[in-house]
């Protein structure tokens, strides 16, 4: 069988991308771009690079497909995809550069909740809208036939993207989190996997369902569902079920937990503790925070450390699924080697995770004490530039505020930034943003402060890359899932997951609320 | 060569590999060369 199709159809997606970059390019979206943001559209450098290289493979191998004559061989079938992964790439293209931003302008027009509006609210970022754009062509459309083989290659793309997340940690990461939240996260994030499982069990799910609810569950939302589904060999229709548990449940959390903790008068540490802890998704975690503190960041700031806590255990959780998949597949078979089935059948691209993350841990592609993606340097050699120096009206102007300081250690941090001009430390640093945060001092002398900090934060170059690459791998990859999701699949999951996701969901709530009540003070 | 084996492989609804090993590896070679790439280029 030939599988290369005959049909302008690549070509002309590569015109499409020509064409984007053309009009970014030449000026010709400008005012478009004024409209989505102006300044604060942060995909313009994208627009004018990505659809440049990606339109002429696609233009090329396009033109060959569309003219060329094709046998059937090795090159043919896997060629044959690139349509599809064209396909793919374009409309996620389109749905992060334009329609997601788009969907952003319209919400800024309606009504905000705790100072967010309802996009942001709700999560309804790029990645939500890729999937809602990939089930919407899938079922409203039909996949092309030319894009039919290109579609599954989108596992492939995420499971690289999964790989090179274990770029963006780090060993050194572990030494800015805090004690509690590690010990907290470890306990509720192992406790609600292991009681999905087990309820799993109870209630007859398959194990792909299962393993996949747990980690989205008991991890942190949406990319442990990415992470672990190859793992436990999740099909659609349950990534599909998990995801949308997740942000049901997610969603709930954000108005109500902000509700309950005025009812407990919870204090902001105990209240990020338990957002942190309590809540499933990234996005909701610091929706709810916010909601709770608008005027202010401390309750964000302690929810976001818990959240950091949980990704972090990510890679433990997918390994535990592995060896657990694996057992629970082959139980049936009575003579069964386990570590002979672990070792055939355990996947190949967590150990590529585990490796990067290794790699990463040396300092290979940043120093090693990076803390998400950017580093302490305050000399030449590592990136301090000698114009950041503090002005001698600066010095005036914080010398003048040292009084209003009461901490000893931020009059000492403050004295020593005065007499060297710029911060000497890490933990000075610490303590300035500190001071910055308590709003203790003038507006203008925060501001000075702000400088310096931003004088000896650097982002690593290489660790911004891994980003942009994780980014687009996740975006196309989840766009690819969308189409592989159809309304048929989706009535035959049955209604399992939600009735897992409340019981777990709730259970882990209320365990983690009585937990921060009696022992998480305002001081950690 | 003999004609009853396919001369290539249709893979599975999810993936066009043959086997999850084969696209995991594959995975992991495209990991690496774009983390190659990144330490080369930046």
């Amino acid at each position: 069988m030939v599988y290369t199709k005959k049909s302008p159809a690549l070509f002309i997606i590569g015109i499409i991308m020509l064409a984007i970059w053309y009009c970014a390019d030449s000026g010709l979206l400008t005012p478009y771009i004024e409209h989505l943001g102006g300044k604060k559209y942060k995909y313009f450098h994208e627009l004018t690079s990505i659809p440049l290289y990606f339109g002429i493979i696609s233009v090329v191998i396009g033109a060959w497909q569309w003219f060329g004559s094709h046998k059937e061989s090795h090159w043919d079938y896997y060629s044959s995809s690139v349509a599809g992964a064209m396909f793919i790439l374009v409309i996620a293209m389109l749905v992060r550069w334009f329609i997601a931003p788009e969907i952003t302008v319209i919400s800024k027009m309606g009504p905000s909740f705790g100072g967010k509006h309802i996009a942001k609210m709700l999560g309804l970022n790029y990645v939500v809208i890729g999937i809602v754009a990939g089930i919407i062509i899938v079922n409203v459309f039909k996949v092309p036939k030319w894009a039919e083989n290109g579609v599954r290659v989108s596992r492939l793309g995420l499971k690289t993207g999964v790989i090179l997340l274990g770029t963006l940690y780090s060993a050194a990461e572990l030494k800015n989190l805090g004690g509690l939240s590690i010990i907290m996260i470890g306990f509720f994030v192992l406790g609600s996997v292991g009681m999905v499982l087990w309820m799993g069990a109870r209630r007859n799910i398959p194990n792909s369902m299962g393993g996949v609810l747990s980690a989205g569950l008991g991890v942190c939302g949406v990319s442990a569902t990415v992470a672990s589904a190859p793992v436990v060999q999740a099909k659609p229709t349950e990534i599909a079920y998990t995801i949308g548990t997740i942000l049901l449940w997610g969603v709930g959390c954000m108005f109500i937990f902000p509700i309950i903790g005025n009812l407990f008068n919870m204090g902001h540490v105990q209240f990020g503790a338990w957002a942190g802890t309590g809540i499933l998704n990234s996005a909701q975690v610091a929706g709810a925070a916010l909601a709770y503190q608008p005027d202010g960041i401390e309750t964000l700031k302690v929810a976001e450390i818990f959240n950091i806590t949980r990704v972090l255990v990510l890679p433990i959780i997918v390994l535990w699924l592995a060896v657990w998949y694996v057992k629970r597949e082959e139980s049936v078979t009575e003579t069964v080697n386990v570590g002979q089935v672990v070792f055939a059948k355990f996947p190949v691209f967590v150990l590529g995770f585990i490796l990067l993350f290794a790699l990463s841990s040396t300092g290979i592609f940043a120093p090693a004490n990076h803390y998400k993606g950017k580093y302490f340097g305050n000399t030449a050699a590592q990136g301090f530039k000698e114009s950041k120096l503090l002005k001698t009206n600066d010095i005036a102007l914080l010398q003048a505020e040292t009084g209003k300081i009461q901490r000893a250690d931020r009059k000492e941090a403050l004295s020593r930034l005065m007499a060297n001009k710029k911060i000497m430390s890490i933990d000075d640093d610490d303590v300035l943003r500190g001071l910055v945060n308590a709003k203790v001092l003038s507006g203008k002398a925060n501001k000075v402060l702000k400088h310096a900090h931003k004088a000896v934060r650097h982002t690593a170059k290489k660790i911004k890359a891994f980003r942009n690459w994780i980014t687009w791998l996740f975006a196309f990859g989840l766009v690819g899932l969308g189409m592989q999701i159809t309304i048929g699949s989706m009535k035959q999951a049955g209604g399992q997951p939600a009735v897992i996701g409340a019981v777990v969901g709730f259970t882990k709530a209320v365990l983690s609320l009585i937990v921060v009540l009696l022992f998480v003070h305002e001081t950690i | 060569m003999s004609d009853d084996k396919p001369a290539f492989d249709r893979g599975s609804a999810l993936s066009i590999f043959g086997s999850d090993r084969k696209e995991d590896f594959m995975a992991l070679a495209i990991a690496l060369v774009i983390a190659f790439a990144v330490y080369i280029m930046y």
